[in-house]
């Protein structure tokens, strides 16, 4: 028993952590409706700004903790709200969702363009001294950092159940017209809630800060295991959530002890919440999880999301764009061909994830396994002896019983919870199964020949070119053919669609099916590129990055998917300067809150010349002519 | 107090619904508010209440302008709105939509002044509103305007989907606002029960006023040929 004590320790210390850090994301949701994402990155930034006054400006730390938290989290909060989340009124969850992650990537990006990558130490707050309790070192840091959640949960819990603002937080989110109707400020309550939700965060991340040192990604991701706990707790019940989080924090904790003769193993324990979180939403009854709030958005009535103008018109620009292309060996070479190379296979990327977030209006925040797995697949059927196209075609197709196993969470949840269900699938995906043999194999890399005809450069980009254009192809069709009109329509109301006596269930499986496909030969041709594939090659971080990227250029057509890749693969390849690469994120990210609402993006915004337009013209103009012809003959004819 | 609307003018997006509509509520007066369907009567009162922007026009509370006032402004002025359908806070308690309603101050006083006049509330004090039936729903509505001191009521067609009997608990309620002096502007599909209470009559056609005047002046009959915008 003794030998589990200091495991236990850690584990309550790291629970009560995160049980600070999923009460700021509970309080939020249940007060606003909006499950922000970037709950750890916002408490990140104000912990990186803490570290500023205390060490860069070397104010006292209880006067730089002071200000962090009563005056630079709260300020954040209510810039959240007010510059942010006021614009999208009336917009859907995935709306939201795409904004919040939009802000993770934001901020991220920025605080390590501004601070450097690396991990700095923060000092300890609280006196790191020990005392023994049944005969085991307790820190008072970590007895400090548990008393500190406790009285904030139940602080808390006395705000919502006790005081008369708390009862207002409820009420606004429920019904913020009926709120106003009673007289209370509803957008001031909403703005109170965001205050108390990014103190919160703060607050988690500062705690952190000192144990798992100042790290931008680690900070982020740490308040984003707290995701499991809030799960724990349906989003809604904070004791349910502190329950999740301190249960989740133990067994990881003593799972560590247990694992660390397993090599495969070895990131069960950082796993655990996405496993909790990915299990939770899984294995829950349906009715579990109710969005606080029900979104339609009112724009999507005008904003039609099937294909615009006729099936012909999407061809020719198709066929027009392959052919262009087509022309680039000729003026590229050595390092700049690979670019376009490169390019040409995330256009199919952005076009996979397009058929699932743009079609279908799914947000699947786990795109990355997809492209990883088609990749080390394909390794492996590679060093199996088989030839090269059909090891390509198989790795693809190996990776269609996994997107359906996806959507499994697809068909049951919808909005918010399918993105955390597939979140917590990309996320525990990296941590566990990318390090089982049957990945990246024994060496933690999967080594990708090319066939000889296509070790050239020129060859290997047309071979691209072509299982791109095909690819693309075969995607427009499916969208303007039934299967495409289905998932438009069962993203506006699957009630309706079923009304009409067609099953939801088989496209959204189908289009899971077709999209992990199409994710997976586009990982294949980005391993075949540079030959080899490592766990770190694509992390769960892109997954969101795409998402991203993808809203930003146009998520509805191969027009946005080929801007997409443009933004993310040449625009820093061209312009090599170091600053581009290291702001990108930051333009991505807040580029995709501005055009969040914009029915496709970047595309949505420019019109495209229409050329079967151009020919269906000389089609009239002929039939004028035909039509005057007549008419001349028939005057003729009644004259003579 | 006088609720008075001038050259009211109001739609959403580019349609316009509202055509510079004139109409007052005299203090402690009653005045229904009639119409065929999409006549604007809803809009009128959103518009009033400020749920709606009004493109020109103004709205007036004892001749202070508040057309550019926020919602809960106008409230804490003096008007209550009971919305179309039911008005509630669904997945708050009978208590808590009352304590929202006084927010926060009182609350005992509130539930007393509810529970007089919806006896059946009283046993559904700590139960989910959005649980209850639909006029048990409707009565939470209503109550809430009881339980303020707004001296403007608006009501938009309480009696929908609601059994006989409760509609004439509702309208009980009505009475006993009108008895404590407060001015109400009521929208109401039973023309009859509408006549019966109100001191003056505004029929709407197609977004605008079509017909002022006392329900001596009209019957129910009249008042079915104006919805159908018979009578100019």
């Amino acid at each position: 028993m003794k030998a589990f004590l200091p495991f236990l320790i850690i584990g309550v210390t790291t629970g009560a952590i995160y049980a600070l850090a999923a009460m700021g994301l509970v309080l939020t949701y249940t007060t606003s409706g909006v499950f922000n994402f970037a709950h750890g990155a916002v408490g990140m930034l104000v912990t990186y700004l803490f570290y500023s006054l205390r060490v860069d400006a070397g104010w006292p730390t209880p006067l730089a903790l002071a200000l962090a938290l009563l005056v630079v989290a709260p300020l954040l909060g209510v810039i959240i709200d007010r510059l942010l989340l006021t614009r999208l009124a009336g917009a859907t969850t995935a709306t939201y969702v795409v904004v919040s992650l939009s802000l993770l990537v934001a901020i991220q990006g920025g605080v390590i363009a501004l601070y450097g990558a690396e991990t700095r130490k923060l000092a300890p707050l609280f006196p790191t001294s020990t005392f023994r309790l049944s005969g085991v070192n307790v820190g008072w840091d970590q007895a400090i950092v548990v008393g500190i959640a406790v009285a904030a949960g139940l602080a808390l819990a006395h705000f919502f159940s006790g005081t008369h603002l708390g009862l207002k937080t409820k009420a606004v989110v429920g019904d913020p017209e009926l709120t106003e109707l009673v007289g209370s400020d509803s957008r001031a309550i909403t703005t109170i809630s965001w205050v108390l939700g990014t103190v919160f965060a703060a607050l988690s991340g500062i705690l952190m800060a000192p144990v798992v040192g100042l790290d931008a990604v680690l900070l982020t991701l740490l308040v984003v295991q707290a995701f499991g706990a809030a799960v724990v707790g349906r989003l809604r019940s904070l004791p349910l959530t502190n329950l999740g989080a301190y249960g989740i924090a133990v067994v990881a904790a003593l799972s560590t002890k247990y694992v660390a003769n397993y090599r495969s193993l070895i990131g069960l324990p950082t796993a655990l919440p996405f496993i909790v979180l990915f299990a939770v939403l899984i294995f829950s009854p349906k009715s579990a999880f109710v969005e606080v709030t029900e979104r339609t958005d009112v724009r999507r009535l005008v904003d039609r999301p099937g294909v615009r103008g006729r099936r012909g018109a999407q061809y020719s620009r198709l066929g027009a764009v392959i052919a262009g292309a087509a022309l680039l060996p000729l003026v590229l070479s050595g390092s700049r061909l690979l670019t376009a190379t490169t390019t040409a296979a995330y256009v199919l990327v952005f076009a996979s994830l397009g058929l699932l977030v743009g079609l279908s209006r799914q947000l699947s925040l786990c795109h990355a396994v997809f492209v990883v797995f088609g990749a080390t697949t394909l390794s492996h059927l590679l060093s199996a002896g088989v030839p090269y196209p059909l090891a390509l075609l198989l790795a693809a197709v190996t990776m269609v019983p996994v997107g359906a196993a996806l959507a499994i969470p697809a068909i049951r949840l919808s909005g918010l919870f399918l993105a955390l269900a597939t979140f917590g699938f990309g996320v525990l995906a990296q941590y566990l199964l990318f390090n089982m043999g049957l990945a990246f194999g024994r060496d933690a890399v999967g080594v990708i020949p090319r066939p000889d005809v296509l070790n050239g450069d020129d060859a290997f980009f047309y071979f691209v070119l072509g299982v791109v254009a095909l690819s693309l192809f075969l995607i427009e069709t499916v969208r303007s053919t039934r299967l495409g009109r289905v998932l438009a329509a069962v993203a506006d109301s699957p009630s309706g669609v079923q009304s009409v006596g067609i099953n939801p269930t088989a496209s959204r499986v189908m289009v899971f099916c077709l999209s992990a496909f199409f994710a997976a030969l586009a990982g294949g041709l980005l391993g075949s590129l540079v030959r080899v594939v490592t766990p770190t090659s694509f992390d769960f971080f892109q997954s969101l990055l795409w998402v991203t990227v993808l809203v930003v250029a146009g998520a509805r057509g191969f027009a946005g998917s080929i801007v997409a890749a443009v933004l993310l693969i040449t625009v820093p390849a061209v312009f090599t300067s170091a600053s581009v690469s290291e702001w990108q994120p930051v333009v991505f990210g807040i580029s995709a809150i501005l055009l969040a609402r914009s029915p496709n993006g970047i595309v949505g915004l420019i019109r495209l010349p229409d050329f079967s337009r151009l020919t269906r013209g000389l089609e009239w103009r002929g039939e004028d002519r035909r039509l005057a012809e007549r008419r001349a003959r028939l005057v003729g004819e009644a004259a003579g | 107090m006088t609720l008075r609307l001038s050259g009211l003018r109001a739609g959403y997006g580019t349609t316009p619904v509202l055509h510079d509509v004139d109409l007052v509520v005299p203090p402690g007066r009653a005045v229904a508010l009639l119409g065929a369907n999409g006549a604007g009567k809803t809009t009128l009162l959103r518009t009033a209440m400020g749920l709606v922007k009004a493109w020109s026009g103004t709205v007036t509370l004892d001749g202070e302008a508040v057309t550019h006032r926020p919602v809960h402004d106008r409230v804490r002025r003096g008007m209550c709105l009971v919305p179309e359908g039911r008005g509630i806070f669904r997945q708050l308690t009978v208590r808590q939509n009352l304590a929202m309603q006084v927010d926060g101050r009182d609350v005992d006083r509130a539930i007393e002044v509810a529970t007089e006049a919806f006896p059946l509330l009283g046993e559904r004090l700590d139960q989910v509103a959005g649980t209850l039936s639909g006029g048990q729903q409707q009565m939470v509505a209503v109550a809430r305007a009881l339980v303020t001191e707004a001296k403007v009521v608006l009501a938009d067609e309480l009696s929908v989907g609601l059994a006989p009997i409760v509609v004439d608990e509702i309208f009980s309620a009505i009475d006993l606002l009108r008895s404590q002096g407060r001015s109400l502007l009521i929208v109401e599909q039973y023309v009859d029960r509408a006549l019966a209470i109100a001191d003056y009559v505004y029929i709407l056609h197609k977004g605008r006023v079509a017909f002022v005047g006392e329900p001596g002046q009209c019957t129910s009959h009249e008042v079915f040929a104006r919805y159908m915008g018979q009578v100019a």
